[in-house]
Formats: structure tokens, C-alpha cells, sequence
């Protein structure tokens, strides 16, 4: 199967650290627009596997993300920074339960 | 009142195409409530996972930020940048795709490869080993995340078209179709019982005449 790159999109200190370990492209964008080219000139990239992007990044980009995240190869993901979690990710989750079950769950 | 399919003729085969029509339907109705409910089944059996997951990348990342920080303030922020660009270790990720009820969910799995001398010892302080190992595990739990999340995605967009397919049938489809069949029944009698009058009709005429 293609893809075998992880990207790490992100601050300086996540993408520090996950060079560390083996990320083999990294990207620290300052602007949404520049996080929005960014992460589709890896997401056309064939051999991109799993893109990691921060939370605080991926808010303003929101609407990209969710158009991206239609094909299941590469996986997109949002972390928590540094900072911690903000919670972005809840809110999704609780929107797709509320979809896919017609009711909204506690979760 | 449902309405009667359009261009209908009323005859014996159109009925019995009908029914063959009507019985397809609700096998299919029948088959896709099935996976519908096995779907959501799995959808919250991935969420019970996800959270597990979602927490230990929260507790793996921060435990890794705290060591980065201590690094850099051993080691200094820029030399730390250059470790980690210098940095040999390898991940390879593979991925491939399994179906789970029709539904195609990645599949990912991390290797890593760590020389046994992934950076110049002399100039690395221990704090650099540390963060390293803790960066290595929130990678691991990140990718497993991936996959969960990732599966989670697909599997509520899946019950979602499944829902709008299994409501089509029950409300639209299946009334159009009964409504349709008895139709061209009613019809069909009303035939029947026009011939049998007529019949009727010319038998007596026949009868008075002779």
C-alpha cells in the first residue's frame, strides 16, 4: 500500500520533538493560508501516510480538514499542543454521534 | 397517499413483476436495518476505544512536552532543534485497509528503527535519551489513535447513508410499490368483472331471441 511518511504540522516544539523520533517531513506554517497549502501539497503527495496537525492550527482550517478527511489514505489527525486539549476534538466527536445516531449522547 | 408508479399497464405480468419488486424491496429494507444496527453497534464500541485512546495520547504528549522542555533547558533550544534534525531515527509507517462491513477503514501500524547510536553521545545530555523514549511512545499512541479515529469517521458517515436508504425504502419505495399493485389489481377485478357481465349480457339476449 502507498504511504509510509508521517508529516507533523505543527509548532515548534511538537514538530521538534517528533523529528526525534522519526517524522520524516515537518512543517511549523505561521498564517492559516500557509497551513492550508501546506497540508494539501502533503496530501497530494502519494507517498504521505498519517498527517499529524495541531489543534490550534487546524481550527481556522476547519472546513479544509473536514473536505480532506473524505479519502481514507492519508489519515489526518488533530493533537493537543502543548497547551493541551482544547477540546476541538469533543465537538466533533459529539457532532458525528449526534449524526450517526439522531440523538445527542454523553460521551 | 402514495402515488402509483408512472406508465403502469395493467396487466397479469405487471402484477407478478410487482410483487417480485415488492419482495426485493423489503429483503433489501430487512438486510440493510441488519447492518445498520450492527454498524452502530461497532460505532459505539469504537467510541468506548477512542476515548481510552484519546487519553493516553493526552497523558503519552504531555509527559513527552514536559522532558522536551527540561531537554531545552539542559541542552538549550537551538541545540535541541539540531538533535532533532540530525535525528536518525526511522519511522516507517504501513497502512492498509480492511472492510468492516463494507465500510474501507485504515489500518496503520508504526515501526521504528533506532540505530544503536542515534545521535553524538558526548554532546547530548541524558534528558535528550528521555525525551526521545517519551516522544517514541506518544508516536505509537498517535498512530493508534489514527487508526481508531480515522474508523470512527468512516463508520458514522456509513450509518448515516445507511439510515437515509433504510427511511427511502420504508417511506417512499415500499408504499409506491403497494400502492402500485393494488392498483393494477383492482383493475385487473374490475376486467374480470366487466367479462363476466358481458357474457352474462349475451347469454340472455341469446336466450330471448330463441
Amino acid at each position: 500500500m502507498v504511504g509510509n511518511k508521517i508529516v507533523v504540522i505543527g509548532d515548534r516544539d511538537t514538530v521538534t520533538g517528533f523529528q526525534m523520533v522519526g517524522a520524516s517531513e515537518c512543517a511549523i506554517p505561521t498564517t492559516p493560508e500557509e497551513t492550508r497549502s501546506v497540508l494539501t501539497r502533503y496530501f497530494r503527495d502519494p507517498d504521505t501516510g498519517l498527517i499529524v496537525i495541531t489543534e490550534p492550527l487546524a481550527k481556522p482550517i476547519e472546513s479544509t480538514l473536514m473536505e480532506l478527511s473524505e479519502a481514507p489514505v492519508p489519515v489526518i489527525l488533530l493533537i493537543p499542543d502543548r497547551q493541551g486539549s482544547t477540546g476541538a476534538y469533543e465537538d466533533v466527536l459529539r457532532e458525528l454521534i449526534r449524526r450517526a445516531v439522531g440523538i445527542e449522547i454523553k460521551v | 397517499m402514495s402515488k402509483i408508479l408512472p406508465g403502469t399497464k395493467t396487466t397479469r405480468m405487471e402484477l407478478l413483476r410487482l410483487k417480485n419488486r415488492m419482495r426485493l424491496a423489503e429483503r433489501g429494507h430487512n438486510l440493510l436495518k441488519e447492518k445498520r444496527d450492527s454498524l452502530i453497534m461497532e460505532f459505539f464500541n469504537s467510541i468506548e476505544e477512542i476515548k481510552k485512546t484519546r487519553e493516553e495520547v493526552d497523558v503519552a504528549l504531555a509527559s513527552a512536552f514536559s522532558a522536551l522542555t527540561k531537554t531545552k533547558m539542559v541542552m538549550g533550544p537551538a541545540e535541541v532543534v539540531e538533535f532533532a534534525n540530525a535525528s536518525k531515527v526511522q519511522a516507517d509507517l504501513r497502512i492498509s485497509t480492511r472492510s468492516m462491513m463494507g465500510v474501507v477503514v485504515p489500518v496503520l501500524s508504526v515501526e521504528q528503527h533506532v540505530p544503536q547510536l542515534p545521535y553524538s553521545l558526548p554532546d547530548s545530555s541524558v534528558q535528550l535519551d528521555v525525551m526521545s523514549t517519551k516522544f517514541k511512545e506518544a508516536l505509537k499512541a498517535v498512530v493508534r489513535l489514527a487508526e481508531i479515529d480515522s474508523t470512527v469517521k468512516r463508520l458514522a458517515i456509513e450509518i448515516e447513508r445507511t439510515k437515509r436508504r433504510v427511511s427511502a425504502l420504508e417511506t417512499i419505495v415500499i408504499p409506491r410499490l403497494d400502492a402500485t399493485a393494488r392498483y393494477v389489481k383492482q383493475a385487473l377485478e374490475e376486467r374480470e368483472r366487466e367479462d363476466f357481465f358481458r357474457l352474462k349480457f349475451l347469454k340472455e339476449q341469446m336466450e330471448s331471441e330463441s
